[in-house]
């Protein structure tokens, strides 16, 4: 699996109600129906929790859609 | 029966010659029970009544005999689980002020460092008959002396009266339906109100007890089968254990049993709807119950129905759940019968914990429009997450769910925007492989958002108290 399916699979088994159809990369937190500030911090848990990394406080309110988790994610390993 | 003495006394005069108590090593008919505790009593009448003799043993006959024999001379006995550390030792002893420290010889290097002039150190073996006077307890008398594991504090002495486990015992009996015909199985420490509770009730009735050391899985099955048993005392995580081996042989072993009773620890639906295809014609039962208030319901899963429960309160003893100081359907379970202690061995923790008769057992509980009770777990244990409320005992039912998982506690974490979030301690089984992700889109997809932990820890074990429970407080 490459990172890009890993950060796809993170995204869709944190909002198990979205179509993998309908994943972007671009696509903001505003364009999610239930990303709210709980879902962001199960985003996160589960992104440290899979590649063993620790964000910033920073970090975490920067991430508002898979793009910016995908870059961020780079940025750590 | 107003006495755990009389309890003996009724079953040695009704059937002599019926088999007490089988150990690893020997077994006791009520008559030979009888002698050895009166020979037993003898020897203690040295000491004045009521005097506290701390008893250090395994499941064994002798640790029968020196509880009965301590009993049976007016004195109390003081439990002292064997796991215990040297330093909660060395508190127990300070605190309970005994006159005699007895222990097998296998535990005696524990004790013998036990310094104080006025504590005599003693092995079961050095213990002589003398002449034996009657001097029998009366019901408002302590009978023993255990003090409570410490979950979530230091632990507290509780003195249970005989009038305290005549009327409990009276209790088991008559829900589950105990009789001298039975031959039940105790893979559990006497030390324990758990097992204590089942000495008695086999002592109630005149049944054989066979005492096990340990939970180890063929010999409770060999017991059973080798004893023809009948009833079967254990706690969940033993159970699903037996469960979990799938061999026809040992669902043909437990096939035979009338009874399996567990305690109030999480039971697993899954262990509750195999045990029940089972047993085919036996009933399996589980209890709510502290220390200080033993068996206060009963719950037999007779259908698939609230099959969470712990069931409905015993007869005669009052339950009511407080929240913010008004009598709510969920809460903190208060308790009031004769089941419950009148206070605790030291004064402060009797201010703090009963009022007006009534024990604040800490514990938080749900009850159902049908009267049904539900443990939702301790009301310390909270987790406050931006003002929602959340029950550990939910987030780990739900891990524990989960192949690999052998023990799992959630505990709240401090954050920055939620105030506390749930942080995961897991414990996993020794071939696991289970990944955190794992456990975490598993928890996404079982629980709310809120309730999905933010952080998980793996450890190798819990710190865990001189009885096994896990101490959470401090994990937090």
């Amino acid at each position: 699996m490459t990172l890009d399916d890993d950060v796809k699979k993170i995204f869709l088994e944190t909002f198990p109600a979205l179509p993998e159809s309908d994943f972007q990369w671009t696509k903001t937190q505003n364009d999610y129906e239930n990303w709210d500030s709980f879902a962001q911090l199960n985003l996160i848990t589960l992104t440290e929790a899979k590649f063993e990394i620790t964000f910033s406080d920073d970090e975490i309110t920067s991430i508002s859609s898979a793009k910016n988790l995908l870059d961020c994610i780079k940025s750590h390993i | 029966m107003n006495t755990v003495a009389d309890f003996l006394n009724n079953s040695y005069r009704a059937h002599p010659d019926n088999i007490a108590i089988i150990d690893d090593n020997s077994k006791l008919s009520y008559s030979e029970l009888n002698q050895e505790v009166n020979n037993f009593s003898s020897f203690l009448n040295k000491f004045p009544k009521n005097s506290v003799i701390s008893l250090f043993f395994d499941n064994s006959c002798e640790f029968v005999i020196s509880y009965l024999g301590t009993i049976n001379s007016g004195c109390i006995a003081h439990l002292i689980p064997t796991g215990i550390s040297q330093k909660n030792l060395m508190e127990q002893i300070s605190s309970a002020r005994p006159k005699l420290v007895l222990s097998s010889e296998n535990h005696f290097p524990k004790i013998a460092k036990i310094e104080s002039k006025d504590i005599e150190k003693l092995r079961f073996s050095e213990v002589k008959k003398t002449s034996y006077k009657d001097r029998k307890p009366q019901p408002s008398d302590y009978a023993y002396l255990i003090y409570t594991s410490g979950t979530t504090s230091l632990p507290k002495g509780v003195p249970i009266t005989h009038s305290n486990c005549a009327f409990t015992t009276g209790n088991i009996v008559r829900t589950l339906h105990y009789s001298r015909d039975d031959i039940d199985v105790l893979p559990l420490p006497l030390s324990h109100s758990f097992g204590l509770g089942c000495l008695h009730t086999s002592l109630y009735v005149g049944s054989t007890l066979i005492i096990h050391k340990t939970t180890e899985i063929p010999q409770i099955l060999d017991s059973i089968k080798n004893y023809n048993a009948s009833t079967l005392a254990a706690v969940p995580s033993t159970l699903s254990k037996i469960v979990s081996n799938d061999s026809n042989d040992s669902s043909n072993t437990l096939s035979r049993l009338r009874l399996i009773i567990t305690n109030t620890t999480f039971f697993p639906p899954e262990t509750i709807h195999k045990l029940k295809k089972i047993l085919k014609k036996g009933k399996v039962a589980t209890y709510y119950g502290l220390t200080e208030a033993s068996r206060s319901t009963f719950m037999i899963f007779d259908n698939d129905n609230k099959i969470e429960s712990v069931g409905k309160p015993s007869d005669e003893i009052s339950l009511k759940l407080i929240s913010n100081n008004e009598e709510s359907t969920t809460g903190e379970i208060w308790i009031k019968g004769n089941n419950v202690i009148e206070k605790y061995w030291d004064e402060e923790h009797t201010k703090e914990n009963i009022d007006n008769k009534w024990l604040k057992t800490g514990d938080l509980g749900r009850i159902d429009n049908d009267g049904y009770l539900y443990i939702l777990g301790r009301v310390d244990d909270l987790i406050n997450i931006s003002g929602e409320k959340v029950y550990p005992q939910e987030i780990e039912r739900v891990v524990k769910v989960l192949s690999g998982i052998d023990d799992v506690v959630a505990i709240p974490m401090k954050h920055k925007v939620f105030g506390e979030v749930v942080k995961l301690f897991i414990k996993k089984t020794i071939e696991s492989d289970i990944s955190k992700t794992e456990i975490l889109t598993h928890c996404i997809k079982h629980l709310e958002r809120f309730k999905v932990p933010a952080k998980i820890e793996f450890v190798e074990d819990f710190p865990r108290t001189d009885y096994g429970k896990i101490k959470r407080f401090m994990l937090k």
